[in-house]
């Protein structure tokens, strides 16, 4: 590289533009943690620089709003949805991919038309037939019906496109089951993609919002995004505590992703293919 | 295939076998759902009683200005975000590719960050930061491009671009990670060769970028726009409820607000449902058709 | 083995005969933690004197309350509790919707002559009585004095006067040229102050049929009063409830009109002190049957149906709530002065704080005496079921008027009408 690159108003409009879209983007975050630190009102005004009230806004937080309670929750939740969910769309992703039948496309097709389905139209029957089985207001419930999802099945199915069938078949000659070959040859090197699903899925699980809101009905199952939602409707919203719970529900999340992040555009890069 | 008989017997069932439980759960969180839904939508709730009212629910919708309004803000949402943000997506992912040699991983990485917040910190975060007197207005005033307070959330108009702002902020960055993975797919040699017939860089952009990721294109459109119809934390968190006003009242917001809120009338909720899936098919339907299309003619 | 067996039966029975060893459980669901929870809590440590093992959980749903109960009433009782509080403008609603939802505390021999017959209205579906009355929602003009000194006037000429609008918008004026500090706090999306308006010239919302009744002389009175102030810049606007709290305790207004639940509010803020001044709800003029006094809001405590510890929850309510002792008549003393949580059982109004003064206000007024004043002379208001949907209607025809988008009072009427029309499918 060693043309010099000329300062045309181009070039210094086209850094503007990415810097610009850089601060925007990052600069909430920055907010978000600071607030932790400034009492209520110093927050609403937009104060830069930090404060001293952390501890007080961290025990409000931790005690008055229960945030272990919901950090808890939120986790146990996500991980399960991400354990059932893997297996589940997994085993789908490599039934639909590898075990090509007219029909099963079609049975595809259908399932794809969730991907088009607005889920308010789903939450309310939802809604009824839980309370009618008693599951309301269990972890379970907010759980379960996110743990099959069309998009992942989609992605996934994508990536074992990509497996070699010759693989599976040598094993076949060779007298395993197709269970077996699925467990033994074909999962373990599609790792890579499992945990972009597996990502993907916790952290849309975690920030998931309408349905446990309107499952959730007491404070012993709240998850995060409700938790919050909840302290901005209190009488007087104590926005530094706030901001300490708005930073423990998107920490974990960008950590997961800072770590992951090389597996997470692999994945992305199999399902746009 | 090749094989007949008990193997390839074998084979189907295993096949079936692999997708019969993501079958049944589509079955039981998806499939009932919306066909039981029938029962309600043409039931008037009033709490715990309902009664028959044949298409009353839908008779009520037609002339029920606030649902009416409510979706007509979804379309402004989707007509006037969608195509902002995936232009600004396709912009970002192109100076990041092609236009810039460093601090490519930083920036992306920058861009990207906010897909990663739930919609309700989105909302918790915009309307701190856009408070009368807050953060935004403070600046503004400070740099002098504006005189007096703007009412982010408290202006018909201003609290329409507030719900906009929020949505490009969350999902431009997702979007143009998709059309970054688009662009590295693509051969740059057919770009050296424009570059040689003399095109200049921002018709080489319209003339062949655009075209060559339009499947990207068509993935963003398709999903955002399946997304500004479903918009429900954004105006019942950041607008206070489709405020001011009803004025960024969302069909979903309503629907739930009609549920729970106001009448607890589950019929007319899943009545005003039902019309929304049915915009949402036809929308996905002729976004395919529009995009889809190119691609099947080139 | 069936010795041991036998013994540990022997012991369980034991326990469990012995009363109240095993403790229970009370959920409230209320909202407030500076005037509900708290006098929740208050009435809790007066049971427990009696009933040590009944535990008693207060829990602060804030503004979620309304959603989850309905939610839970839909799922047929799930996740509710045993005691939650409502508002006494949404209760008839929730009665009529849900008609074996709540337990009728009269049958359950909660004497009700006891109580002011006002808030028993309400709560009372035929020959059934299901709540227990809480609040008054007394309303008065709060008056930061210091910001009148500052604009020249003399907050003691102000001090106890039955004034009319037009003096309160007069010296509105002079405190906004000299202070800059508009008159009047006002919650844009909510539909409270203009409530108290129209409850104080007697109007009412719907007709007796329950039809709509906002073409009314006070209605559209109330309307022109709030469009002045607006105009003269007289209200300092907010969106959102917690908003409009923080504008108050952040100097941004000079009052704000509302009732006498604010006291626990305006109390946990300590550079309030000194500084508040109540005067009686003005009056707006040229209506018959005005009055210089109002209401807003006011809650009342209910029990779920479906409590499993229903027993346990009525005995609580009617024992501290509904019964005259030296304990529970203290208990109303002191959560008025704590709170400023005035009951309305009739017994406990010869407390010693109902004529205290009280030194957080300017002068130290005696405010509790004058809210008991004034809330014998507020006139009653019929809420209907449908009263919800009323408000949220008007506040969005109000708001757009206020912005211009409606260009009168007849135009904003007429959309308040138009989207309650739609909203409640008629």
């Amino acid at each position: 590289m060693t043309v010099a690159r000329r300062w045309t108003p181009g070039r210094i409009l086209m850094w503007l533009v990415l810097l610009g879209s850089a601060v925007a983007s990052v600069f909430p975050f920055y907010w978000m943690l600071n607030g932790t630190t400034l009492n209520p009102n110093d927050v609403l005004r937009g104060i830069l620089a930090p404060g001293g009230d952390f501890l007080s806004n961290w025990k409000l937080a931790t005690t008055t709003y229960n945030l272990p309670l919901f950090f808890t929750n939120s986790l146990v939740i996500a991980l399960g949805t991400v354990v059932f969910g893997v297996v589940i769309n997994s085993m789908a992703a490599f039934g639909f991919e590898k075990y090509r039948s007219r029909a099963r496309d079609r049975v595809f097709g259908i399932l794809l038309l969730t991907l088009i389905l607005p889920q308010i139209a789903v939450v309310i029957p939802m809604f009824k037939m839980f309370s009618f089985f008693k599951l309301l207001n269990t972890r379970l419930a907010i759980a379960l019906p996110s743990v099959m999802s069309v998009f992942i099945i989609f992605f996934l199915r994508q990536n074992f496109k990509l497996f070699p069938t010759e693989i599976m078949e040598a094993a076949r000659v060779d007298g395993a089951s197709e269970l077996a070959i699925f467990v033994r040859i074909v999962a373990p090197s599609m790792r890579a993609s499992f945990a972009s699903a597996a990502i993907y899925m916790f952290i849309a699980q975690w920030n998931a919002y309408l349905w446990p809101l309107i499952t959730i009905l007491n404070d012993a199952i709240k998850t995060l995004p409700i938790a919050m939602a909840s302290v901005m409707q209190a009488y007087t919203i104590q926005y530094g505590a706030l901001m300490v719970i708005v930073c423990v529900s998107t920490l974990p999340v960008l950590i997961l992703f800072l770590t992951m992040q090389k597996q997470f555009v692999a994945g992305l890069l199999g399902s746009v293919k | 295939m090749a094989l007949r008989g008990a193997y390839e017997r074998y084979l189907n069932r295993f096949g079936w076998w692999c997708v019969a439980p993501s079958v049944l759960f589509f079955s039981i969180f998806y499939a009932y759902p919306i066909l039981s839904s029938l029962y309600y939508v043409t039931r008037r709730w009033k709490g715990a009683t309902n009664t028959f009212i044949g298409l009353g629910n839908f008779i009520r919708m037609a002339r029920d200005n606030v649902f009416l309004e409510a979706v007509g803000h979804n379309f402004i949402f989707m007509i006037i975000q969608v195509p902002i943000m995936v232009f600004l997506a396709l912009l970002l992912a192109v100076l990041l590719n092609q236009g810039i040699k460093s601090f490519r991983g930083g920036l992306r990485l920058a861009i990207f960050l906010p897909s990663v917040t739930s919609l309700v910190v989105v909302s918790v975060l915009f309307r701190v930061l856009l408070q009368t007197n807050g953060f935004l207005n403070n600046v503004m005033l400070g740099g002098h491009f504006i005189a007096s307070p703007i009412g982010w959330l408290s202006d018909a108009f201003w609290a329409k671009v507030t719900i906009i702002l929020a949505l490009t902020w969350r999902w431009t960055g997702y979007n143009m990670v998709f059309f970054l993975v688009g662009l590295q797919s693509l051969d740059p040699q057919i770009f050296e060769a424009a570059e040689v017939d003399g095109a200049s860089k921002v018709r080489q952009f319209f003339t062949i970028t655009v075209p060559l990721l339009v499947p990207i294109i068509l993935f963003s459109a398709v999903t955002s726009t399946s997304g500004t119809m479903q918009l429900i934390e954004e105006p019942n968190i950041l607008t206070f409820q489709g405020g001011p006003s009803n004025a960024t009242m969302t069909a979903a917001l309503y629907i739930y607000r009609q549920a729970f809120f106001i009448n607890f009338d589950f019929g007319y909720a899943t009545s005003m449902s039902y019309v929304v899936v049915i915009i949402s098919g036809i929308l996905a339907a002729i976004q395919l058709r529009l995009l889809g299309g190119e691609r099947a003619t080139r | 083995m069936k010795r041991g067996l036998f013994i540990a039966l022997a012991l369980v029975l034991f326990l469990a005969l012995v009363p109240g060893v095993f403790a229970q459980k009370v959920t409230v669901w209320c909202w407030d933690p500076n005037f509900n929870v708290y006098a929740m809590k208050q009435a809790a440590d007066v049971y427990n004197k009696t009933h040590p093992n009944v535990q008693i959980d207060i829990v602060d749903m804030a503004q979620d309350i309304e959603a989850k109960v309905s939610a839970g009433l839909q799922a047929g009782g799930a996740g509710l509790p045993d005691i939650a509080l409502f508002q006494d403008f949404r209760i008839e609603q929730f009665l009529h919707d849900y008609p074996d939802a709540f337990v009728d505390l009269k049958a359950a021999g909660v004497d009700y002559s006891k109580f002011a017959a006002y808030k028993v209205g309400p709560m009372q579906v035929g020959s059934k009585i299901y709540g227990i009355p809480f609040d008054t929602g007394s309303t008065g003009l709060w008056l930061r004095t210091d910001y009148l000194k500052a604009a020249g006037l003399n907050p003691d000429s102000y001090a106890g006067k039955n004034l009319k609008w037009s003096d309160v918008v007069k010296f509105g004026v002079t405190v906004k040229a000299k202070t800059g500090k508009p008159l009047l706090a006002w919650q844009s999306d909510n539909f409270d102050m203009l409530r108290i308006v129209v409850q104080s010239t007697g109007g009412q919302f719907f007709k007796p049929d329950g039809s709509l009744n906002l073409r009314s002389d006070a209605f559209k009175k109330s309307i022109s009063l709030f469009k002045d102030l607006n105009d003269k810049g007289l209200l300092y606007s907010v969106v959102g409830w917690s908003d409009w709290i923080n504008a108050i305790n952040s100097d941004q207004s000079a009052g704000f009109l509302n009732a006498i639940w604010m006291v626990g509010t305006v109390k946990s803020r300590p550079q309030n002190a000194g500084k508040y001044m109540i005067i009686p709800t003005p009056l707006i003029e040229g209506v018959s049957g005005a009055a210089n006094a109002s209401n807003n809001g006011g809650s009342s405590w209910y029990v779920f149906s479906s409590s499993s510890n229903k027993a346990a929850a009525v005995d609580f309510l009617k024992s501290v709530w509904a019964t005259s002792t030296p304990d529970t008549l203290a208990f109303y003393n002191t959560i008025l002065k704590g709170a400023g949580a005035m009951g309305t059982f009739l017994p406990s109004q010869s407390g010693s704080n109902y004529t205290a003064r009280d030194e957080f206000f300017y002068k130290s007024q005696p405010v509790f005496k004058d809210f008991a004043t004034w809330m014998a002379k507020v006139p009653v208001l019929k809420y209907t079921p449908n009263y919800v949907p009323m408000r949220t209607a008007v506040a969005n025809a109000v708001q757009n008027y206020f912005q211009g988008k409606l260009s009168s009072v007849d135009d904003t009427i007429a959309a308040a009408e138009a989207e309650y029309k739609q909203v409640m499918g008629e």
